[in-house]
């Protein structure tokens, strides 16, 4: 099985490139639905401050994936390493652990319009995340706020603005500084940025590497998306009906693609002289 | 929010505040005229002009004349001062069912709504039984069996308020709960009672509102009805629904006014809230689009 | 286009001066649209959101929102579809121009079987009778590749790909001289959207329709199209062959859009975004649109509307920026440096 191999050859090479544990270690994930198998025997480490993609249409599992690893979806087995502690159940009941846990992971989900409260203002948002997790530092907190939105480039004036008040950018900019005011180990973005304009996608790509290149943290990049891959990660997983296809370094995987899906997904990947007939069949014939 | 508010039949037809962003004439008139009930049945002891239940029967049946404006009923009360009175026990008691079916109602809905599983199925269940009862044959029942006094068929008709407003809460709460901000919560590490109590009720107050708006207003005539068959309120407190029952004795005789007024201000009161509700409604309609 | 002569219907679709105001809005949301598509031609009309791409093709069917004003003149076929009565328009939107939406789930009916859904427009608009209808539909489930099994079948039995193919036997059922895509492909996978731009390709070569294809992709736009329009803030920025529009960019939105695209073969690193946010409705301009977010922005830009002027040596292709030499410099200088 190709799964076998990407698992056994990734985490030599991550933990050799970062140099220490790996802050993220998946081993053997695998979940059903009904009859559905979305996850099937998924592994794979990200390296401490490294960049990792998940690539895959949909139903191949790459969101489930992600939804298991910060904790809003079970494993039906497999586990889940975060900092070498076993985080493979649901999140817990427990005040303590929940927050605990909420440090290790967060998420950037792919809709900005979506993913905050109509209701709660930007600083308010972000207020609300530093009471639940730091609420010994309160007296720090509005300091915090504008270094958190001056960090992700807003300013004084969106912190006052109602989401709806706000472009898909701005939004998504918000959530970036709401999951990085835990300060977490790892930053899953849920195709973050696909709903995106091209202009506002290229200015939040450049923010997170600015942000990772700051800050250590780690990325799980969740995408359809190869260009968006080959600009924000360092290895990349290719991910299939739920499986594990093609993985290793990204420039690697993009230069010399070793699984036919791969190919296919390369080729498919719209450019001038582009044949659609010719991926069409390829598609066919996988 | 794709979940419709609850309407009788008869009532949908007076959605005349739909009119989307123009001519809120309707809207501001209902508003004022409910002003002027809540602050008369606030300030009636001090403005109503006779003492309500003060009986003259020489008198009885007058039209109306300058020291009784709406004229006196069949017993020689004062028209006036029975209406400005009679407001406050009957905005009270759809008051207090509207509270209660609203509190219990989104308690029920909200419990069932995000806990789901067989809590949502015993609740689902329990309230359904409840609407399938006709709350007015049962609040018939509960007074029947009490006796007289406000509480019994205010709590009878909170009871069978409360699956509208738990129904309406439930099936916003299932909205909300899908939409990716509850996860997003969730990952941050907050628990479900306070992304529940700080972010979804909140957000979903201003429909359940709207719709416990517009229930006033049933309650209000559906208590009406109540005293008007001579149930719920005592004979002598002053009551719209009690008015119209006392006047009809009075119509027969040809004096109409003092069954009439009552009547009238039921009807109005009625209008008023239903237009109001909707108005709110589709405000937050609006809002959300 | 200044250049084209009017009268003949020379174009499937000629829009010309097309203006739009929108009621609130401080400026038109369409400011002076030209824009052609010929017989069996692929055109890709390009743009973020908000550019008002999507409000252009709509406007071909006359699909305005409310309480829309607009100027100028939309022909299909030589006819001008803003001045058309009820029925000449409806005759339009069965037989001669069809749309393909974004998200083929929200533009069909869960609740009806796709059978009913093909042939509702032939048997109620054009009074077409049940067995022929459903005959056509049969050919062109068979055109898009679809089985008539597929007739019979609720819009959740199929799959997204499955469905915009539907969408498009749908759009081929009138046999239209117009196709308008709008953002076809852009809820689909990368390798079906392959699939479904290969199919239209074909179509378009074989039913002998124009095609104007409206997306946000601009690699997507060069790959399929022979003519490529780029939209800015409800002004065509740029026109020209696709390929020559992607060599070299006329117009500094253009460049800058090609130059923060993530592609596959471009250096990995930073990605040169353009800065700020496309101009709100709520403000009004002067000059040109894009000057507060152009590198090369001087005092005639925000003073002066850039007019659509060709290229020079280049008579196929339009650009309205008042420095488009040096754009063209500027690139020919970094080209000699790789």
């Amino acid at each position: 099985m190709t799964d076998t191999t990407a698992a056994g050859a990734l985490p030599a090479d991550s933990a050799d490139s970062a140099g220490g544990d790996p802050v993220l270690d998946i081993t053997g994930l695998h979940r059903s639905f009904g009859s559905v198998q979305a996850v099937h025997d998924v592994s794979f480490h990200l390296a401490r401050g490294g960049s990792l993609g998940i690539v895959g249409e949909s139903g191949s599992g790459k969101t489930t994936t992600a939804r298991i690893i910060v904790g809003l979806e079970r494993a039906d087995a497999g586990r889940v390493l975060v900092w070498g502690q076993d985080r493979s159940g649901p999140a817990g009941h427990g005040r303590s652990t929940r927050l605990e846990r909420a440090r290790e992971v967060q998420m950037v989900f792919q809709d900005p319009f979506l993913s905050l409260d109509p209701r709660v203002p930007v600083g308010g948002v972000l207020r609300e995340t530093l009471r639940l997790h730091f609420p010994e530092r309160r007296a720090d907190h509005d300091r915090r706020v504008g270094e958190l939105l001056d960090q992700v480039g807003l300013g004084a004036r969106e912190a006052a603005a109602l989401p709806r008040q706000l472009s898909g950018g701005q939004r998504q900019r918000v959530a970036i500084a709401r999951a990085l005011a835990v300060e977490p180990a790892v930053l899953a973005l849920d195709e973050a940025v696909a709903a995106l304009d091209v202009s506002v996608q290229a200015q939040i790509l450049n923010l997170l590497g600015d942000i990772r290149r700051d800050t250590g943290i780690g990325y799980l990049f969740i995408t359809h998306d190869l260009g968006v891959v080959r600009c924000v990660t360092d290895e990349v997983v290719v991910m299939r009906h739920g499986r594990i296809v093609e993985a290793g370094r990204t420039a690697d995987v993009l230069a010399d693609p070793q699984h036919a899906y791969t190919r296919l997904l390369l080729d498919s990947v719209p450019r001038p002289g582009w044949n659609p007939k010719l991926i069409a069949a390829a598609r066919r014939a996988l | 929010m794709t979940t419709a508010l609850v309407r009788r039949p008869g009532l949908a037809r007076l959605r005349l505040s739909r009119n989307r962003t123009g001519r809120p004439w309707l809207y501001l008139l209902c508003l004022g005229f409910l002003a002027v009930v809540v602050l008369l049945a606030l300030l009636a002891p001090w403005l109503s002009p006779h003492d309500p239940n003060a009986v003259d029967l020489g008198n009885a049946l007058a039209g109306p004349s300058a020291s009784h404006p709406l004229g006196v009923d069949g017993s020689g009360r004062d028209t006036a001062s029975r209406l400005i009175t009679g407001a406050r026990t009957s905005l009270l008691g759809p008051l207090g069912v509207v509270v209660f079916s609203t509190v219990v109602g989104v308690v029920v809905g909200v419990t069932a709504g995000w806990r789901g599983g067989w809590l949502d199925s015993l609740l689902s269940r329990t309230t359904e039984l409840v609407f399938a009862f006709p709350g007015l044959l049962l609040a018939i029942l509960i007074v029947s069996i009490y006796g007289e006094g406000l509480i019994a068929p205010v709590v009878a008709l909170g009871v069978a308020y409360l699956p509208y407003v738990s129904r309406l809460t439930r099936s916003l709460v299932l909205a909300e709960r899908k939409r990716p901000y509850v996860e997003a919560y969730r990952v941050q590490g907050h628990s479900g009672l306070q992304i529940c109590l700080r972010h979804v009720l909140p957000n979903i107050a201003p429909v359940v509102l709207a719709q416990s708006t517009i229930n006033f207003g049933y309650a209000l005539i559906d208590l009406a009805g109540l005293s008007f068959l001579g149930l719920g309120v005592p004979a002598l407190t002053p009551d719209w629904g009690r008015m119209v029952f006392d006047g009809e004795s009075a119509i027969q005789s040809g004096y109409p006014l003092s069954a009439i007024l009552p009547c009238a201000a039921i009807v109005l009161t009625v209008v008023a809230f239903n237009v109001v509700g909707e108005r709110w409604a589709d405000q937050v309609a609006r809002r959300d689009r | 286009m200044t250049t084209t002569p009017a009268k003949t219907p020379e174009f499937t679709l000629d829009v010309r001066g097309l203006r739009l105001q929108l009621p609130g809005a401080a400026r038109p949301v369409l400011a002076g649209v030209d824009l052609t598509v010929g017989a069996r031609e692929t055109v890709a009309l390009v743009g973020e959101s908000g550019s008002g791409k999507s409000l252009t093709s709509r406007s071909v069917l006359r699909l305005l929102p409310p309480g829309a004003t607009t100027e100028g003149t939309v022909a299909v076929q030589g006819e001008d579809v803003l001045t058309m009565d009820a029925k000449q328009l409806r005759r339009l939107r069965t037989h001669t121009a069809a749309m393909i939406f974004q998200d083929p789930r929200a533009a069909i009916n869960p609740l009806r079987r796709v059978g009913d859904f093909l042939t509702e427009s032939l048997r109620l608009n054009a009074g077409t009778p049940d067995a022929d209808a459903t005959e056509r539909a049969v050919r062109m489930l068979e055109a898009v590749g679809l089985t008539d099994r597929v007739l019979r079948q609720y819009p959740g039995q199929l799959s997204g790909g499955m469905l915009q193919r539907v969408m498009i036997a749908a759009a081929l059922m009138g046999d239209p001289a117009l196709i308008l895509a709008d953002e076809p492909t852009t809820a689909l996978d990368v390798t079906t959207q392959a699939e479904v731009v290969g199919l239209l390709d074909d179509l378009r070569e074989r039913f002998g329709t124009g095609l104007l294809f409206v997306t946000h992709d601009l690699g997507l736009a060069a790959a399929i199209s022979d003519r490529v329009y780029v939209m800015y803030a409800g002004r065509i920025a740029e026109t020209g062959p696709a390929e020559a529009l992607f060599e070299q960019p006329r117009h500094p939105y253009t460049a800058a859009l090609l130059r923060s695209t993530p592609r596959l073969d471009a250096p990995a690193g930073r990605l040169a975004a353009i800065q700020g946010q496309p101009p709100s409705l709520r403000e009004e301009l002067t000059g040109c649109l894009f000057a507060a977010r152009c590198p090369f922005a001087t005092q005639v830009c925000t003073e002066d509307l850039p007019p659509h002027l060709p290229v020079p040596d280049e008579p196929s292709r339009l650009v309205a920026c008042h420095h488009s030499d040096r754009l063209a410099d500027q690139l020919a200088e970094s080209a000699l440096h790789d």
